[in-house]
């Protein structure tokens, strides 16, 4: 199906339904998100049976958002549900009984970014050293050993010391 | 310098430094992914060139380091040099014995010029230049 | 050439594989090729990432190479378990997680034992210097005797460095 159809399939279903860079998009609330995935699952017109990645992405006041992308291995089309909370109550119902293999991805988004999934059968830490309290995938997460080293590149042509206007900005290695 | 049978002439073994070519534009140190690279410098006046001549300045380095322990050996340096100052060179057999070998300061960096291979022969079935 | 144990010398190389002759409870004996160069020490590699799988085709790999890299290079005896191992060598990177696995892996070497860090990772995080979970250099765990700058190392430059250990 191409993304427009997936999309408006996904309107009949769930009552909203966009494409979003090439892929059918739905938001859904929170209270909901359990409901809306099974149903996404077990639509036949879809056929969306395959749980591809959970992922969150911290959207600073927007707070945190969830993403659940699941693939068509029969419509070999994509669909995103995706659903926010605020960042004083990250919590998001657990997918774990509907897609069995989202529990180590809900590991993984709770250690990163903290957001609390309730329902989840055992959200111990995945990736993350034990004694690792932080959460590195937040924005305000600042990596120390940056901060420490000092920037070869802040000192000016024809001098030793460092100018503290030049800074490396965004990613690791980008200026810009 | 390193045994065994000789490596093809455009492997990244080290980084060599032509000092004469650096004007100390800061490129490569900005640019390297790693911050391998320290640099510092100052600037000393030259006398004008002729009687109606403007004073000139020119940019001394002081210091020229590359740390080989962090070096990925992207050749970022290499490439965005302008003055063609950075070169590769084959040499791979430089393994350190302390923390701290592995920082290659500018005598070092020249003595690695030696081993630097002449630049490939123009490849006649390429491109014609613009 | 002789074989250090004296029995005859192989034309191929198998460092970890037992030969008929060798008598049932004694260790393996080693099967050199001499081409000039002879390795004593035997490395237990700690294959972490890249480096480990530039180890492998520096050594083992070498061995069914049809150009016949072995005889150019020498052999590297590896060791199947770290107890029976002179020498570890870290060879990738060391995340904070697998910190303690590696030190449990120093620790089983027996008496004279020697480090080799591997690569840029191991020698100092490598690309990876500033991440959270990245230990900056297998140098803040262990005590390390060669530091091989890389990314990865050459075979040559592998060899090289074990050769300048069995000169100390």
């Amino acid at each position: 199906m191409t993304p427009e159809g997936v999309a408006g399939r996904l309107a009949a279903l769930l009552g909203a339904g966009t494409v979003v860079s090439g892929t059918a998009t739905v938001d859904v609330e929170r209270t909901r998100w359990v409901d809306a995935v099974t149903t996404v699952r077990d639509d036949a017109e879809l056929d969306a049976r395959f749980f591809d990645v959970l992922l969150g992405v911290d959207l600073l006041d927007e707070g945190f958002e969830v993403v659940v992308r699941l693939w068509s291995l029969t419509g070999r089309h994509a669909v995103h549900l995706r659903t926010r909370c605020p960042r004083d109550d990250a919590r998001v119902p657990s997918l774990a009984a509907v897609f069995a293999g989202a529990a180590w991805h809900e590991r993984e988004t709770a250690e990163m970014l903290g957001v609390a999934f309730e329902g989840h059968p055992g959200l111990t830490p995945l990736l993350l050293p034990t004694g690792f309290v932080e959460r590195p995938l937040r924005k305000e997460f600042v990596l120390a050993r940056r901060e420490e080293k000092a920037w070869p590149g802040a000192v000016e042509p024809g001098e030793s010391t460092p100018n503290p206007r030049r800074q490396p900005l965004g990613a690791p290695g980008r200026r810009r | 310098m390193s045994s065994g049978p000789p490596v093809p002439p455009r492997s990244r073994g080290v980084i060599a430094l032509l000092e004469e070519n650096c004007t100390v534009c800061m490129l490569c140190a900005r640019e390297c992914p790693d911050w391998c690279i320290v640099i510092e410098s100052h600037t000393e006046d030259l006398p004008p060139l002729g009687p109606r001549g403007r004073p000139r300045s020119r940019n001394v380095l002081d210091r020229f380091d590359i740390d080989f322990s962090l070096c990925m050996y992207c050749g970022i340096c290499v490439e965005v040099c302008p003055f063609d100052a950075l070169f590769w060179s084959p040499e791979h057999s430089y393994a350190g014995d302390g923390p701290t070998a592995l920082v290659h300061e500018r005598e070092q960096l020249r003595d690695w010029m030696a081993s630097v291979p002449p630049p490939p022969a123009e490849d006649p079935a390429g491109a014609p230049p613009d | 050439m002789e074989e250090a144990h004296g029995a005859p010398t192989l034309t191929g190389v198998t460092p970890t594989t037992a030969p008929a002759t060798a008598q049932a409870g004694l260790r393996p004996t080693r099967h050199l090729v001499d081409a000039g160069r002879r390795f004593s020490l035997w490395v237990f590699d700690v294959g972490l990432a890249c480096c480990a799988v530039e180890f492998l085709a520096a050594t083992a790999g070498a061995a069914s190479a049809p150009h016949g890299d072995v005889a150019r290079l020498g052999a590297v005896p590896t060791a199947a378990d770290a107890a029976d191992a002179d020498v570890l060598l870290v060879s990738g990177t060391v995340t904070a997680k697998l910190a303690p696995a590696v030190r449990a892996l120093y620790d089983r070497l027996p008496g004279d034992k020697h480090v080799i860090a591997f690569g840029a990772c191991a020698s100092s995080g490598g690309p990876y210097w500033d991440s959270y979970c990245v230990i900056p250099g297998v140098g803040t765990l262990l005590p390390v005797d060669v530091w091989v700058p890389g990314c990865p190392p050459r075979p040559e430059a592998l060899l090289d460095a074990l050769r300048s250990l069995e000169q100390r």
